[in-house]
């Protein structure tokens, strides 16, 4: 009743697919058919497809170079190279399938495992607020104030390199952003009625944390995260270029940005169809993201008209 | 809240030494030798040797440790191994360059984004929507190196609007006041330098905006979304309170918590200068000369920006703390 | 990616319109106006009001134009010309001396004192012992300087030193003996920059730009050469290219070879070229195995491709190198190169491996990346002609410093870098191909060791040039490093202006004509 005054065109337009195929689809699946939530898990089982299949669907082999056709331009359905060559003669749209693979693997991995820590850390911190909060703000002060490029490079100097390697040296300090976000929001939800009522029904502050607080920051986190992933991708080829991680014949959507920036107003398409593919990554997330929290956000249900 | 105060500024002391501490151990530990860096390609073993002990690198870590932190405790950094000048000057002179493009750029993102973020928050699938999330989405994914360079481009090379780098025109600014140039142009009255300041920002702070204005703009939306379900607007709706209302007193100020840090988190990465914008447009920030202090193992210049940093941080996070618990009276930390 | 529609909404664009239209001065700084400004858009920053502080070329060049310095050697001539000295000999009977007469009635900048020898004496003193020099190696082989009398200076030499000009010319800085004693070494440097040049300091922001004036009385000085000279830091190409094409600056340095065509087709600029004196090569250093085999390190030579990569990824710009040295280096002699000369024959390297029982071996080659054109487009085009010999070869991209601290030890096997400065090749080959002489490659090579060493101690030009080439074909025969080519440079200059880029890299005022 509340959105009909405030967005009538999500009034209008969401329940026309469901009472469209109500009848023919069953019931658990409904809440799952909406636009976004198709065009978001489209685009991103696309990229995952591209990735996993990247032996198979690349016209060619992603490392063969070919200095007499290098830098050609697209070609579409003309020629073989359908997006063109890079500065080596290397096939583009055969390492944007390649690419997809430690790409995807890296935006993924840093984004869930610096999301949990920072979420977690943060809900601590604001939840309990006093002593436990100033010291884990003391640490993300500490942490944050890093150079992270001489936090790269002192990393790799004690560790070494590898995949693993990198996406510690990223996630290192991406949990901040979550951090900081969570905190300020756990910081005033640990004063609201439904948490004092918890309380007083006698949970205990890890249940009231788990059940009450986390589901509530998963919005902002979510954002965070959309963001997390490109920057995770984008970074990783300044990483690369550190000696950190990812060697360079292995292609990463990152390492064809860095390497297109030389030639962006000559070759646009090094770096053009790379920066789609994040583009589209993040586009997708988002529209699942979106889509999936009208399906799960507590409050939606508890003021009764959720969407779905 | 005066005691909560007092324990913050006095917590602060701990975070700065050990900051120091883990700074000055890790740039040890980093290879390369800033003798070799630093010193011409023709140098011999000898004039590396000279200049080991010059800098004091010739003792254990734990003494140079002690050396630079009795110096620092009365107010000096050391001296610069590159440039032999005393570091807390070099920081003072980048400073104001990096504040300046960072205050720019938030305005830019703030200015822009919330609106924005707000709008789409109360309508949510609507097309203002569907399309400031696409741009916000754009912002998100658009690496900064390649904004920069477009908008040279565009921006310098077919309009021929803007100066392509750089922070004035030699000759226009005058001498320095505050260092903030705008600043100083206003101060004087010196228009031409003022407009002069302002077209050699606009390029690097809108670069370095956009990022930061599509996660303000998701954050915005989202957190609007989240209050606009509240009972505490379902209420005031119902007491008849026009929409406007609603959106800008209920809803708008609920939402700020999240709006608030992320706006602090960024000041504070900006602060630290973004060695990518200040490198594509030559700013004279302290992000350039953080980065020229790493890649040359400068290390009195690397300790010292590093804690300016920090001490930067410390001061953004409590500002952020202060205005949470102005936005939203339920929060407390003096218990 | 699109660009965001955000930037161009209508409220931005119109202020900026304004702004532009309000301060109407990005165009037409040069010519036309009562003062003549030419902007060089340059890639490195000085670091320091110290002349001697930075060791990068462009510096040398602002420091040489604003202080003096004796001499600089002339690319077109092929020799050293004088500066602040008219002219030098050596003792005929004691080669360890150098006489260095100055020029007559040279006004200082600001307060006209005349340059004398006790200048000199302090600037090559204060060269060698000041703590903040980073030239102290250069005066290295200096023993002694006396002013013999107001204009003559003595040099004298631990040992015979045929280059000495080499270290002296364009490095040593000539500074004022009154101001350093009467202001002390920092505040000489930063608030009294008074120097001989033809041009004076006006301003230098570290990181932005550095200004200079032109001393309008200055004998070398002409009315024709601009009147204020800035160099401008910008490290994007695309950033000088575009300045230049807006008449932001007149001259941009170091052009990419991809965005040649750009300037050439716009019109109001054009492309100028000069070859770099730096050397580029592959390094294999035999104290690392497997490169102690002297069969692998020839085949490496015998597989690159020079010349495909030359006109592939280096867009023809950049002159292959057959020897240690090309066309206008010192003791360039075209028919010895000629017989240096190793073609690319990639099934002998194959046959080579393979004698050596080598095949399959895996090989890491390191790359700095952005520090040299090309740099790693070039290394990864290596990659597979390294594979196609037998070898299984990779790419590493480690960091500047993490690499070059690695190299100076001696710690990294199989790299590509580069040599600048060499005009005279002779400090620059026993540093890298003489026993002793750094552990960068960290060859012992009887044959090098002795061509270097005698070469050194001769001073007729015609017999030194002889016994150089004897060193670089000892040193291409045992191949501890293949050298690949040397860069051509690009400049971007102006048509409002007329200027020749020299190979130094250097930028001389009194160099630039500004048209009418």
């Amino acid at each position: 009743m509340t959105s009909s005054t405030i967005s009538p065109e999500a009034a209008v337009a969401v329940p026309t697919l469901g009472t469209e195929r109500a009848s023919r689809i069953p019931k658990v699946l409904r809440p799952w058919l909406k636009p976004k939530i198709i065009a978001g898990g489209s685009i991103v089982a696309l990229l995952v497809v591209m990735g996993l299949l990247a032996p198979a669907i690349s016209p060619f082999d992603p490392n063969k170079q070919n200095l007499l056709s290098a830098m050609q331009a697209p070609q579409w359905l003309a020629g073989p190279h359908v997006l063109g060559t890079d500065h080596v003669g290397r096939d583009i749209l055969s390492r944007i399938f390649y690419g997809a693979r430690i790409s995807l693997v890296i935006a993924v991995t840093v984004v869930v495992i610096s999301g949990a820590v920072g979420v977690g850390l943060g809900a601590i911190s604001g939840y309990f607020a006093g002593k436990i909060d100033f010291m884990i703000q003391k640490l993300v002060e500490v942490i944050w104030a890093f150079p992270p490029l001489l936090l790269a490079i002192a990393i790799m100097a004690f560790f070494g390199q590898g995949l693993g390697i990198l996406i510690v040296a990223l996630v290192a300090q991406r949990w901040i952003p979550y951090c900081r976000v969570a905190r300020g929001q756990a910081l005033s939800l640990r004063t609201r009625d439904f948490v004092d009522a918890a309380r007083s029904l006698g949970a205990r502050d890890g249940r009231i944390i788990v059940k009450h607080i986390l589901p509530n920051l998963m919005q902002a986190a979510m954002v965070i995260g959309t963001f997390a992933m490109a920057t995770a991708i984008i970074s990783e080829a300044s990483l690369s270029f550190l000696g950190l991680g990812v060697p360079p014949h292995i292609p990463t959507w990152g390492g064809m940005l860095a390497d297109g920036r030389a030639y962006i107003s000559t070759a646009w398409w090094l770096a053009l169809f790379p920066g789609l593919c994040i583009f589209f990554t993040v586009l997708g997330i988002n529209l699942l993201g979106d889509g999936m929290r009208d399906i799960f956000d507590p409050r939606l249900k508890r003021s009764g008209q959720g969407m779905g | 809240m005066l005691a909560y105060v007092i324990r913050r500024v006095a917590g602060t002391i701990p975070v700065i030494i050990l900051i120091s501490l883990l700074v000055f151990m890790l740039v040890q530990a980093a290879p390369g030798d800033p003798a070799d860096l630093l010193l011409s390609d023709e140098a011999t073993a000898e004039d590396v040797a000279d200049a080991r002990a010059r800098w004091g690198l010739d003792q254990p870590v734990w003494v140079q440790y002690w050396k630079f932190l009795t110096a620092a405790l009365q107010g000096d950094l050391g001296t610069s191994f590159r440039y032999a000048d005393p570091v807390l000057t070099m920081i003072a002179e980048r400073l104001p360059a990096t504040i300046e493009l960072a205050v720019v750029s938030i305005i830019i993102a703030v200015v822009i984004a919330v609106p924005l973020g707000v709008w789409a928050g109360a309508r949510p699938n609507s097309w203002i929507d569907n399309l400031g999330s696409l741009v916000g989405l754009f912002g998100i994914s658009m690496p900064n190196f390649w904004f920069g360079i477009m908008l040279i481009l565009v921006m310098s090379g077919i309009l021929n609007l803007l100066p392509s780098s750089g922070r004035d025109t030699y000759g226009i600014a005058g001498d320095p006041i505050t260092g903030f140039y705008l600043l100083d142009s206003v101060i004087k009255g010196n228009w031409r330098g003022l407009w002069d300041g302002l077209a050699h920002i606009a390029m690097p702070a809108i670069a370095l905006g956009t990022n930061m204005m599509g996660i303000l703009m998701r954050v915005t939306r989202s957190s609007v979304m989240e209050v606009m379900h509240e009972e505490y607007v379902t209420t005031a709706r119902a007491k008849g309170v026009s929409e406007r209302a609603v959106l800008w007193h209920h809803v708008v100020r609920n939402a700020l918590v999240p709006i608030v840090t992320v706006v602090g988190l960024e000041l504070g990465t900006l602060l630290s200068g973004s060695i990518i914008v200040e490198t594509v447009f030559s700013w004279p920030g302290s992000g350039q000369l953080l980065i020229s202090a790493i890649t040359s193992r400068d290390y009195p210049l690397i300790t010292g920006t590093v804690l300016t940093y920090t001490m930067a941080f410390v001061i953004i996070n409590f500002t952020v703390d202060i205005l949470y618990a102005a936005i939203d009276p339920r929060i407390r930390f003096d218990k | 990616m699109v660009m965001s529609p955000t930037i161009g909404a209508p409220g931005l664009r119109r202020t900026f319109a304004v702004t532009v239209a309000a301060l109407g001065m990005f165009a037409a700084v040069t010519s036309g106006h009562a003062q003549s400004r030419v902007a060089v858009g340059v890639t490195e920053t000085i670091s320091s009001h110290n002349p001697h502080g930075d060791s990068i070329s462009m510096g040398y060049g602002i420091w040489c134009q604003v202080y003096g310095c004796l001499g600089t050697y002339d690319f077109e001539k092929g020799d050293y010309v004088g500066m602040l000295a008219e002219r030098w000999e050596v003792n005929k009977d004691n080669p360890n001396e150098w006489i260095f007469h100055l020029r007559k009635g040279m006004k200082r900048h600001n307060d006209g004192k005349e340059l004398t020898a006790e200048d000199v004496v302090h600037s090559i003193n204060r060269m060698a012992k000041d703590p903040q020099t980073r030239q102290k190696q250069n005066v290295r082989n200096v023993t002694d300087v006396v002013a013999l009398d107001k204009y003559t200076v003595k040099v004298v030499t631990d040992k015979p030193t045929a280059p000495l000009l080499e270290y002296l010319f364009d490095r040593v800085m000539i500074t004022g003996k009154d101001l350093w004693a009467k202001h002390g070494a920092r505040d000489a440097d930063r608030k009294y920059p008074w120097g001989w040049g033809p041009y004076k300091l006006k301003e230098l922001v570290i990181g932005q730009r550095i200004v200079l004036e032109k001393v309008k009385d200055h004998p070398d000085a002409k009315p024709q050469n601009p009147d204020v000279l800035i160099f401008r830091i910008m490290r994007e190409p695309e950033q000088r290219v575009t300045a230049l094409l807006n008449n932001e600056i007149q001259i941009a340095q170091f052009v990419p070879p991809h965005l040649a065509p750009r300037i050439e087709g716009s019109g109001n600029a054009a492309i100028k070229s000069t070859n770099s004196v730096e050397l580029m090569f592959l390094a294999m250093s035999p104290k690392n195995k497997p490169w102690d085999n002297k069969q692998l390190r020839q085949a490496v030579c015998h597989a690159i491709n020079k010349d495909a990569i030359i006109k592939a990824v280096l867009q023809g710009q950049a002159q292959r190198l057959d020897g240690p040295i090309g066309p206008g280096q010192y003791g360039y002699d075209p028919e010895a190169t000629e017989t240096m000369k190793i073609p690319y024959d990639p099934e002998k390297a194959r046959q080579l491996v393979k004698q050596a029982g080598l095949s399959g071996t895996e090989v890491t080659l390191y790359t700095p990346v952005g520090r040299y054109v090309n740099d790693k487009q070039v290394t990864e085009a290596m990659i597979p002609m390294l594979n196609a010999i037998g070898l299984k070869a990779t790419l590493a991209t480690p960091e500047w410093a993490t690499l070059w601290a690695d190299v100076q030890k001696g710690k990294v096997p199989f790299y590509y870098m580069g040599r600048g400065s060499v005009v005279d090749p002779s400090v620059a080959l026993s540093q890298y191909f003489e026993t002793g002489g750094s552990p960068r490659i960290g060859i012992s090579d009887p044959e090098i060791d002795k061509h270097l060493r005698a070469e050194r101690e001769i001073f007729d030009p015609e017999a030194r040039k002889k016994e150089l080439n004897k060193a670089f074909a000892a040193i291409v025969e045992a191949a501890p490093a293949c050298f690949m080519w040397r860069h051509r440079l690009l400049y971007g200059v102006s048509k409002k202006i007329e200027h020749t880029p020299t190979p130094s890299g250097r930028v001389f005022g009194v160099d630039i004509v500004v048209k009418n």
